[in-house]
């Protein structure tokens, strides 16, 4: 049955899905759960929130099947459900947890973390790595998704844009501007080396 | 503002987003300009970064203890839809039938009570009128007995109408007949004769 339903394409899948078959659905989740969940835990940076979410991502793309007029590709519109469960999420535990770590903070957090290396002392890229990470993490929200969509998850412009619901020229910005922001909180260790 | 520019561009080029046309004029621009070229160098890097991000390998064993929970969720919520609206909510028509009953019942109820208000029934009595009569008249004999026979004859005028035609005693009336003309006279014989068939 799964052989067959691997020959498959997704739109033929997601026929079969709406008319109650749950083996097409399940060849479905297959296909896309390994990047929805590496989408999710670009955003969160929390295996066990990045596993809950993609479970009700699938979830909600499941009861919601009915909805879908396949205007767009299924690829994009799970996306956009998994995007846009995580982007609430993250809302609701930056309000919870109030962080501490805001941008101002950071750029002297940067600098007496530089001023206290010892050159040998540690691997730069290693450093460079975790604070790449924290640099993305405090990026505000619409600029992080898009970054996490076209850098990690490899998505065009165009598809980016049909995730989150905008244009492409918004998405080219956001990237921009993304990528001004992380240049100016990491360019103590990226002129380090 | 030509700086800023290229920056955009920078970032368009790193995603493959930038028209081959603005490509050349961009790497011109990069051969000339030191800021923008340290600029590119250090967001290419960043890009470069971004991507080799450690991505966790998460073993297959783990997608499919995934898979197979999805299908769990999937089954249970496909007897859900099988099985219907709980229990609660299967009876929400019964409900709010007895509610729409019971509202028509107490509606009803209201409008009968309220139309139903005993009314004031209005009784006439002679009896306050008669009393005071009674007391002047019982001061004065003459008067007494003029008002007896009075109530007296008007009770007897009551009983020949309604007696009327069974009183034998209608043809001894004399003040009757001798009022009568000659012609009433045998009008009146002929039909007493026609009465008894004589």
């Amino acid at each position: 049955m799964n052989g067959n339903m691997a020959d498959f394409a997704d739109d033929h899948l997601v026929k079969l899905a709406k008319q109650g078959d749950v083996d097409a659905f399940t060849e479905l989740v297959r296909r896309f759960e390994e990047k929805i969940y590496h989408t999710i835990l670009s955003l969160t940076r929390n295996q066990q929130d990045a596993y809950d979410l993609a479970q009700e991502t699938f979830m909600h793309a499941y009861k919601s099947l009915r909805n879908f007029k396949q205007r767009s590709t299924f690829y994009t519109w799970i996306y956009r459900i998994a995007v846009n469960l995580t982007l609430n999420f993250l809302k609701k535990r930056k309000k919870d947890e109030k962080r501490e770590v805001q941008l101002g903070d950071y750029s002297l957090d940067v600098k007496s973390a530089t001023s206290t290396l010892s050159p040998e002392g540690y691997s730069m890229k290693k450093e460079l790595s975790e604070k790449l990470k924290e640099a993305i993490d405090s990026l505000p929200l619409a600029y992080k998704v898009s970054f996490v969509l076209v850098v990690s998850q490899g998505l065009t412009h165009t598809q980016a844009a049909n995730v989150l619901r905008c244009s492409e020229n918004t998405i080219s910005w956001r990237m921009h501007k993304a990528r001004k922001m992380l240049q100016q909180k990491l360019r103590p260790y990226l002129e380090g080396e | 503002m030509r700086h800023k520019k290229i920056e955009k561009w920078l970032s368009d080029n790193i995603d493959g987003e930038l028209p081959e046309k603005k490509k050349k004029i961009l790497e011109t621009h990069l051969r000339k300009c030191s800021s923008c070229s340290s600029y590119a160098e250090n967001i290419q890097r960043i890009h470069k970064e971004a991507k080799s991000l450690e991505k966790l390998e998460v073993s297959p064993i783990h997608w499919e203890e995934f898979t197979s929970r999805i299908k769990t969720e999937i089954s249970s919520a496909q007897q859900e839809r099988l099985l219907g609206a709980p229990l609660f909510l299967r009876w929400k028509w019964a409900w709010a039938g007895a509610t729409l009953l019971f509202v028509i019942i107490v509606g009803l109820f209201l409008y009968l009570t309220k139309n139903k208000t005993p009314q004031q029934v209005y009784v006439f009595s002679f009896e306050n009128s008669l009393a005071k009569i009674y007391q002047e008249i019982g001061s004065d004999q003459e008067l007494e007995e003029l008002f007896n026979s009075v109530i007296l004859g008007s009770i007897g005028e009551t009983l020949e109408d309604s007696e009327w035609g069974e009183r034998p005693d209608f043809y001894e009336n004399l003040i009757l007949w001798e009022n009568l003309t000659e012609e009433e006279m045998r009008f009146l014989e002929s039909e007493i004769k026609k009465d008894n068939k004589l």
